[in-house]
């Protein structure tokens, strides 16, 4: 059946079409739309669920892969670092039923976070790891993947790339097949499933090493790899993996007239197991070899071993020559810059530079578009209630630590909050505190969280500072969903929203901890959040916790549940543009005399009010 | 036929709908077609690139610079990121909407004229359309969409127009909203005039 589908809904649909029996993740751009796609199915007799973190998310899908089924964990690049620790212990251990990751990375930093390459994990743990070009590629490699996971015993990963996940493109398909009808497996085997001594670990060591060569015999059996060689030897190789094999006949047809239509190919649909056969017979066929890859240059270390081995002496052109750069996505152009200097059209004279993105400057006279949070975001309170209260408390906000998180509750480091000064990873912000309390601050440390983040890596960072008895603010911006990625279900959303699941009471988790300096406020409240947080600033012996509490102000407006109303009187507003500047609502702009409000933005939070010098501004209670 | 396409905008002013719109009605008439959103973080305001390929079997979904048939932008300073992905010899849209950034409104940072903007594109393509929100139809007294009145301008360049029938997109719009098919195929209408 011919469908129009994204890459992430052709991994959905390619593990359905697998028998797939439980399916976890995280949220996380760009790889989210996988799970999102297969909440919106009715799926009896599988299990669908977004876990508290990726580490959780994989253990789940390795359990029921232990237990004979296939599973599917996803997550985003950022994902597999918290994955990790699990996830090498179990690749040592390997499977039984497969045992599908997928995950996103994302060249060209469209969605944020470090710009990593996850073939390295797939290389540190030796797994297979399979690299679609297109979503009708990864409809198909998803399907293969499980197979393999299965011929071989071990987990494997599925890896798209930001483009091949968001772009949408007529996928060929098959129904979904139910989960196989199987008793689940019970091995009682500690030598498989444990690691208990030297000799258990290594002999895992020893099959993990076997299935990743078993993994490279059938792959090259079914061919993935696929090697064209031109009818002249002596000319030019390409060895182009995953993504960037979508661009590779448009920039050669583009470069036809400069040798490079009479070039070898080899395209990589695996980079882990690598293949060394493909590899060594192009090299043997040609007098120059082309490595095109995006990010960290994984395949061309490769290829120069194989080079070396085989005695090849020919020009290897890539990013370890200088020519290309592991910075960015590659398209048409890269290819062709690379095709340049492999054909001696040009030199290698200085590093590629990686294509500007869309975000930075195209012209002078561009204006700047920074994101905000959203007209009512009750962060929006939160931080203005930060600002106000550190100021209250008597210190300058430049001498206030207030370290951010991930999620949307990191907007509040740009304008017009400008409160934020890091961002690390998902729960960082309690530790990094910590840090600056023990480097010796004389003012107060402030760390600050969004709700599903707290619960996907806050929770330790905050039991050890309790344990420690750390003098500092954790705000813990509760707006009941995980918001940034496009409003997912986490543990704290209200339970009309959980379906089979039941709610987590953040209140009732902080207070468990054993916090006993705990305000529970509402951040469209000004006055008490700002109360709550100057006691905060002043107590100085333990950790004090501000829980912020609010639904999404977008998640509200879809129900149509509207917080009030806020007008402005035209005759009074004078036009000073006080609220603009404090609050930055999308919702307020200029009208010819006076502030106006867009009525399909305004939820009525009533936070600009405050802020009026004239008293233009109004604001009523829903009833 | 192929028409690669690049459309710019703020996050909010429907320029994923565009994209969804004419992807479906590449489905429909059987053309290989495929579309990438690029958005920003926010769930509206941000700057937002819809990537669209048509007609063409296999090539990448991301266009290269220099090189797409059409570029639309949906917002004047927007519209100036779009311009390096015009080909010398493209169709350049602009819809003259003014989303002004809070930065503008507060006078902490600048925006572009009309001119500044038309003058930029003129340097890459003399093909320019510029369709200005003041130009927008009204049905029944309300102003109609303006991402369907801009949609309809696009189908009246080449070589989209050409590649997609105007009765293809009209059944594709009422299809995705079959109560507002009178008022979107208006606009749809009333935009493909606005370039004949």
């Amino acid at each position: 059946m011919k469908r129009i589908l994204s890459g992430n809904q052709a991994v959905a649909f390619g593990a359905l079409s697998a028998g797939v029996k439980a399916v976890t993740g995280y949220p996380g751009t760009p790889s989210t739309g996988c799970i999102e796609h297969l909440l919106t199915m009715d799926l009896p007799d599988r299990h669908v669920e977004w876990s508290t973190n990726e580490k959780v998310a994989f253990e789940i899908a390795a359990g029921a892969a232990w237990a004979g089924h296939r599973a599917m964990c996803t997550m985003k690049m950022s994902g597999v670092n918290v994955a990790y620790d699990a996830l090498i212990s179990i690749a040592h251990s390997g499977t039984n039923g497969g045992l599908l990751i997928y995950v996103a990375d994302d060249p060209g930093v469209s969605a944020g976070m470090a710009e990593q390459d996850s073939r390295g994990f797939a290389i540190m743990s030796r797994l297979p790891m399979l690299d679609p070009a297109t979503p009708a590629e990864a409809y198909a490699l998803a399907r293969t993947a499980f197979e393999l996971s299965e011929a071989v015993g071990s987990p494997v990963f599925l890896r798209l790339t930001t483009t091949v996940a968001l772009a949408h493109t007529v996928v060929d398909v098959e129904g979904p097949i139910p989960p196989r009808e199987i008793e689940p497996i019970l091995e009682r085997d500690i030598a498989r499933y444990t690691k208990a001594g030297a000799a258990i670990c290594q002999q895992q060591h020893r099959d993990l090493i076997e299935r990743l060569e078993r993994a490279g015999a059938w792959v090259h059996d079914r061919k993935l790899n696929k090697l064209e060689l031109a009818d002249e030897p002596g000319g030019l190789g390409i060895v182009a993996a995953g993504a960037v094999n979508a661009y590779l006949n448009e920039a050669i047809a583009l470069a036809a007239g400069k040798r490079a239509d009479g070039a070898s190919t080899l395209k990589l649909r695996t980079t882990i197991p690598f293949p060394w056969e493909e590899t060594k017979r192009l090299l043997e066929h040609s007098g120059t070899i082309l490595v095109l890859e995006e990010l960290e240059p994984h395949v061309e270390r490769a290829v120069h071993v194989a080079a070396q081995r085989l005695g090849f002496d020919g020009p290897i052109v890539g990013k370890l020559d200088g020519t290309l750069s592991p910075i960015g996505e590659y398209g048409v152009a890269e290819i062709l810059a690379g095709l340049r200097v492999a054909t001696g059209a040009s030199s290698p004279t200085h590093r590629e530079t990686p294509r500007p993105t869309d975000h930075e400057p195209q012209t002078a006279t561009a204006a700047s578009r920074l994101i905000t949070v959203c007209a009512g975001c009750p962060h929006r309170g939160t931080y203005l209630a930060i600002d106000a209260a550190i100021e209250e408390a008597g210190y300058a906000k430049d001498d206030v630590m207030v370290t951010g998180d991930i999620g949307c509750t990191i907007l509040g480091m740009n304008p017009p909050f400008d409160l934020l000064w890091n961002e690390v990873s998902m729960g960082s912000s309690v530790g990094l505190a910590q840090g600056y309390v023990h480097a010796g601050l004389k003012t107060p440390v402030i760390a600050t969280i969004g709700d599903s983040t707290f619960f996907h890596g806050g929770i330790p960072g905050l039991i050890n500072a309790i344990q420690h008895r750390v003098p500092l603010t954790l705000v813990v911006m509760d707006n009941g969903w995980t918001a940034m990625t496009g409003m997912q279900v986490n543990p704290g959303t209200d339970n009309a929203f959980q379906e089979d699941g039941r709610r987590i009471d953040l209140e009732q988790v902080i207070r468990g901890l054993g916090v006993e300096r705990l305000y529970v406020v509402d951040p469209y409240d000004l006055t008490e959040t700002t109360d709550a947080l100057v006691k905060c600033l002043k107590h100085s012996a333990d950790v004090s916790v501000v829980l912020a509490r609010r639904e999404c102000a977008i998640q509200a407006a879809r129900r149509g549940v509207r917080h009030g109303t806020t007008t402005v009187d035209p005759e009074t507003c004078v036009l000073c543009k006080q609220c603009l500047r404090v609050t930055g609502c999308p919702a307020l702009s200029l009208g010819e005399s006076s502030i106006r409000i867009d009525p399909s933005l305004c939820n009525g939070c009533g936070l600009c009010v405050s802020f009026c010098p004239t008293s233009a501004l109004k604001w009523e209670a829903t009833e | 036929m192929t028409c690669d396409i690049v459309l710019v905008g703020v996050g909010g002013q429907g320029v994923l709908t565009i994209g969804e719109l004419l992807l479906h009605a590449a489905f429909e008439a059987g053309a290989p077609a495929s579309l990438t959103p690029t958005k920003g973080m926010a769930q509206r305001g941000g700057f937002v690139k819809v990537e669209l390929r048509l007609g063409r079997e296999g090539v990448g979904p991301r266009i290269g610079e220099r090189s797409a048939d059409l570029v639309v932008g949906t917002e004047r300073s927007e519209a100036l990121r779009g311009i390096r992905y015009a080909k010398p010899d493209g169709t350049f849209v602009l819809f003259d909407h003014i989303w002004a950034p809070t930065g503008v409104m507060l006078g902490s940072d600048t925006y572009p004229t009309l001119a500044q903007v038309t003058e930029a594109i003129r340097a890459v393509t003399g093909r320019l359309v510029v369709l200005r929100p003041a130009d927008l139809p009204t049905v029944d007294g309300r102003t109609v969409r303006p991402n369907v009145y801009v949609l309809g301008a696009m189908i009246g360049t080449a070589p989209l127009g050409e590649l997609l029938d105007p009765s293809t997109v009209e059944r594709v719009l009422q299809d995705r909203w079959p109560k507002l098919a009178q008022t979107n195929i208006a606009a749809f209408q009333a935009g493909l005039r606005s370039v004949s």
